[in-house]
């Protein structure tokens, strides 16, 4: 017996019959249910009337009842929840934009309504110092209970989910595939953990591969869902501009870090933030906006400063001397040895152990950067 | 009338007694030549007929037949014609038989009878001499060679002649005076590390690996220094020992490639073969298996640029050589074993484009990367101990005054850590960290209670496995020896960790 969630889940996966046509069939006939009721001949008038494109006869055959509660039974044994508009649970926020999902799939758990949320998003190719930075505000935002949304892809993104969950944060990641699809593969880990800790969401059904025209449309669902955005790092042209536009058409907040004028990678950021985007050198600077609020005085706002000479305090004097000459750049072991004037070994034993204990990083073999 | 001459052949690197026979005897006129003989050694006959003839010796033709023994050993090269020329005459009478007693000859004739240098006279000539052989005549170009050996007189002829008269006494050759085979020749090296600017953790890295005999990958940029580096490996490597020179010889001489004017060799190979090489020339082969250039490399350092461009299969081969220090060759007529006792240097680039981490050139991607990096075999990669990332060298410090350490430097700390070594593990029958198996490492490399936790603390921060762990441990022995301190402290390990194999997994990156 077909129940509500199986009309649902039937009407968002006939093949050639997309959110557009469901929207108007919906707004003619109401419900799932009674689109699914309708005979031949009322279907096939209204495709004639409408111009649609779809077939009536492969439409019909879609109706098979045993398939489709089959086919979202397939949904249960793999743990992915199936969200339609009609339910409570779907966000409000994705109900009030253009081209609102008709049907969404998810992992983990949505945010809560009343949670405030920032989008932290950036080019795929980035530099270290865009990684560093989106996995700082990642972290520190939720810190200040902020949920993470972002696009589980390489680079930033994927940088800002580990952030979040570092500070044990909720983070949100919207995919362009299939849920159980895991690309970029790398990121096979942080997966795993945001099933548990955070949520996944997507548009498409199981098995979808990555197709290059799906990413723009879950950048709108990114856009929606987030009170703001924070734009890491981007160049000239950045897919990560098209969720800035939809953002700025869904009246989203839009956040960017400067970067240095001829630094390839900012130029996106930077051309924003001269188009009159929030500029961002503190997580007190999103949080002001978010919550409406002057933020106490300006010695307590640096916030990156402060972590640092946190962990400069902490260490042995020999450790600080290899510590200082560190920067977020990475920098190569001979330039610290030269640097510090250091023999290869003490610079190698105190660069190391400080890896170990977690406060400088190794993104590359021999090339070390400090952890903000 | 019947005649033999001693002579010998070379079986692989090692060299065998052979008897020449030759016998003259009324009958149809014909040269036979029998013994298991390749077609080289067959063409002899017109070379000897010729050279004699132009040498000045003519013989009435009778029935000439000429017997190589043992029979059941293949003989090749040419180097039997002087022996057979002298068993012939010997045999025409025109040499009194009691002269050419206990003599060894070798030598190939050119048709005027001049004496041209043949292959594996240092071995031939050292089983001569274990054989009780008082006397060898070989041609002039080997007679230094020849002379290396103790206890055995060398004399190098010219051409036939020569050597007729010398064994009639008409004029003597003047014995070859064996201390200018090996005595007072250069042992040093045209190259030196005080040549390589900068690279200061690279220098580190290849000291710690020659004083442990780790093999050690260099991964880096085109330009930043690994071939310089690793050319110079050898000039740091302790001084070949007597035994050591006498077998790198051997296997030169068996390949033919040693010079004329060349005694002993005495200092440490450097092979560097192109990527292109095929598995045989590369660990040994042939019909008549010949050493290849692990062979070569026996005793130093045999180093593989462009790690990534070889041919996966050849690069499998090296497995089991690197692992046993020799190599066994079969064939249907017998087995070869040739020692291969080296080092391994690796270099590679980081990524197809070669410039990776510097995104300022390096726009490749992290699963271009990830491809590139998967061609590395993990089983060789399981033989290397050392792998340092290495980067381009700034102007400054290419161009600054600064005085770099010699190689006299490094190799006298090298030499100590290696005499520590060598006391620690003689009872194991092994001489270097980097051969410590397994079940005797704890033992070896003792930890106090600060250095376990620590060891702990790598062991999940990095993720390593069971190997990772135990090269690491190995490394931070061969640091610690070169530190001269007794136990593996904590500083030890850390800088270990620098030295770690890159991880295939993530594509040599970490996130």
């Amino acid at each position: 017996m077909m129940k509500e969630e199986h009309f649902w889940y039937w009407i968002n996966n006939i093949e050639g019959f997309g959110r557009k046509n469901i929207r108007k069939m919906l707004s003619i006939y109401e419900s799932p249910e009674n689109i699914y009721n309708l005979d031949y001949k009322e279907i096939k008038d209204f495709f004639n009337n409408n111009n649609t494109r779809i077939d009536t006869n492969q439409f019909i055959e879609s109706k098979n009842e045993k398939d489709i509660i089959c086919s979202y039974d397939r949904l249960k044994d793999k743990k992915v929840s199936f969200i339609y508009p009609a339910q409570d649970s779907y966000p409000e926020k994705l109900l009030c934009i253009d081209d609102s999902p008709t049907g969404l799939y998810l992992k983990g758990s949505l945010p809560k309504e009343e949670q405030k949320s920032v989008a932290i998003i950036g080019a795929r190719s980035c530099t270290h110092y865009g990684r560093e930075m989106a996995r700082f505000y990642g972290r520190e935002l939720a810190k200040c209970g902020v949920a993470v949304i972002s696009g589980l892809a390489r680079g930033i993104d994927g940088m800002a989910h580990r952030g979040t969950l570092e500070a044990d944060g909720y983070t949100l990641g919207v995919l362009g595939c299939g849920i159980d699809v895991v690309y970029p593969e790398e990121n096979y880990e942080l997966f795993m953990r945001m099933e548990q800790c955070g949520g996944i969401i997507s548009e498409s059904n199981l098995g979808i591969i990555p197709n290059a025209g799906l990413f723009p449309q879950r950048n709108r669902i990114i856009s929606a869902m987030a009170d703001g955005i924070l734009v890491v790092e981007a160049k000239k042209k950045s897919g990560t501009l098209i969720t800035v536009d939809f953002g700025l058409e869904q009246g989203k907040d839009i956040f960017a870090l400067p970067g240095r004028t001829i630094d390839n990678n900012s130029v996106g950021c930077n051309n924003l933030i001269k188009y009159g985007a929030n500029i961002v050198t503190d997580v007190s600077d999103i949080l002001d906006i978010l919550f409406c609020k002057t933020s106490v005085d300006d010695d307590k706002r640096d916030i990156m400063n402060g972590c640092i000479s946190e962990i400069k305090n902490k260490l042995a004097p020999s450790e600080k001397m290899v510590y200082s000459v560190l920067s977020v750049e990475p920098k190569y072991i001979d330039d610290i040895i030269y640097e510090t004037k250091l023999s290869p070994g003490e610079v190698c034993m105190y660069i190391n152990s400080m890896v170990v204990s977690g406060i400088v990083s190794e993104p590359v073999r021999n090339y070390y950067s400090i952890k903000i | 009338m019947f005649n033999k001459v001693l002579s010998g052949t070379l079986h692989g690197v090692e060299g065998r007694l052979i008897v020449v026979e030759a016998d003259v005897s009324e009958g149809l006129p014909t040269f036979n030549m029998v013994g298991f003989l390749a077609s080289e050694v067959r063409e002899a006959s017109d070379r000897v007929r010729t050279a004699l003839n132009n040498s000045g010796y003519h013989f009435s033709p009778k029935r000439i037949t000429i017997n190589l023994s043992p029979a059941d050993i293949r003989k090749e090269g040419a180097s039997f014609d002087l022996p057979i020329s002298i068993a012939l005459l010997a045999s025409y009478g025109l040499i009194p038989t009691e002269s050419i007693e206990g003599i060894l000859f070798i030598g190939e004739l050119s048709l005027n009878g001049d004496l041209k240098p043949v292959r594996g006279v240092l071995s031939i000539v050292d089983l001569a001499r274990s054989c009780g052989v008082k006397k060898v005549i070989l041609p002039y170009d080997n007679r230094f060679e020849g002379a290396i050996i103790p206890g055995i007189e060398v004399y190098g002829a010219a051409s036939l002649k020569e050597v007729v008269e010398h064994l009639l006494d008409i004029k003597v050759i003047e014995k070859t005076d064996a201390k200018k085979s090996y005595e007072g020749k250069e042992k040093s090296y045209a190259i030196d590390f005080s040549q390589v600017k900068g690279q200061r953790s690279m220098k580190r890295a290849t000291e710690i690996a020659v004083a442990g005999r780790h093999n050690i990958l260099f991964m880096g940029p085109p330009g930043s220094g690994k071939s310089m580096i690793a050319k110079r490996v050898p000039t740091i490597m302790p001084e070949l020992s007597y035994e050591e020179s006498i077998e790198l010889t051997k296997i030169y001489s068996a390949k033919g490639m040693l010079k004329s004017e060349e005694g002993l060799i005495s200092t440490r190979p450097f092979r560097s073969p192109h990527h292109s090489i095929t598995a045989h020339s590369l660990i040994g082969g042939g019909k008549v298996p010949s050493p290849g250039e692990i062979s070569l490399a026996h005793n130093g350092v045999l180093f593989l640029d462009e790690l990534l461009e070889f041919q996966k299969n050849t690069i499998e081969m090296l497995r089991q050589p690197t692992e046993e220090g020799k190599v066994t060759i079969s064939r249907i007529n017998g087995s070869y074993s040739f020692p291969c006792d080296f080092m391994l240097v690796a270099a590679m680039n980081p990524c197809p484009c070669g410039y990776y981490p510097d995104r300022a050139k390096c726009y490749c991607t992290p699963s271009q990367i990830k491809r590139y990096m998967n061609k590395l075999s993990q089983p060789m990669l399981d033989r290397m101990d050392i792998c340092i990332h290495v980067k381009r060298i700034p102007y400054d410090e290419l161009y600054s005054d600064s005085v770099e350490e010699t190689s006299a430097v490094i190799k006298e700390r090298i030499c100590k850590a290696m005499v520590i070594q060598r006391e620690r593990l003689n009872v194991f029958g092994i001489s270097y960290n980097s051969e410590i198996p397994s079940q005797i490492l704890d033992d070896v490399c003792k930890l106090s209670k600060k250095e376990l936790s620590v060891r702990r603390d790598l062991f999940e921060k990095y993720n390593l496995t069971a190997r990772g762990a135990s090269k690491i441990m190995k490394v931070a022995r061969t640091i610690a020896d070169l530190d001269g301190s007794d136990v593996v402290c904590e500083k030890h390990l850390y800088e270990a960790l620098s030295y770690r194999m890159i991880d295939l997994y993530n594509g040599g990156q970490n996130l």
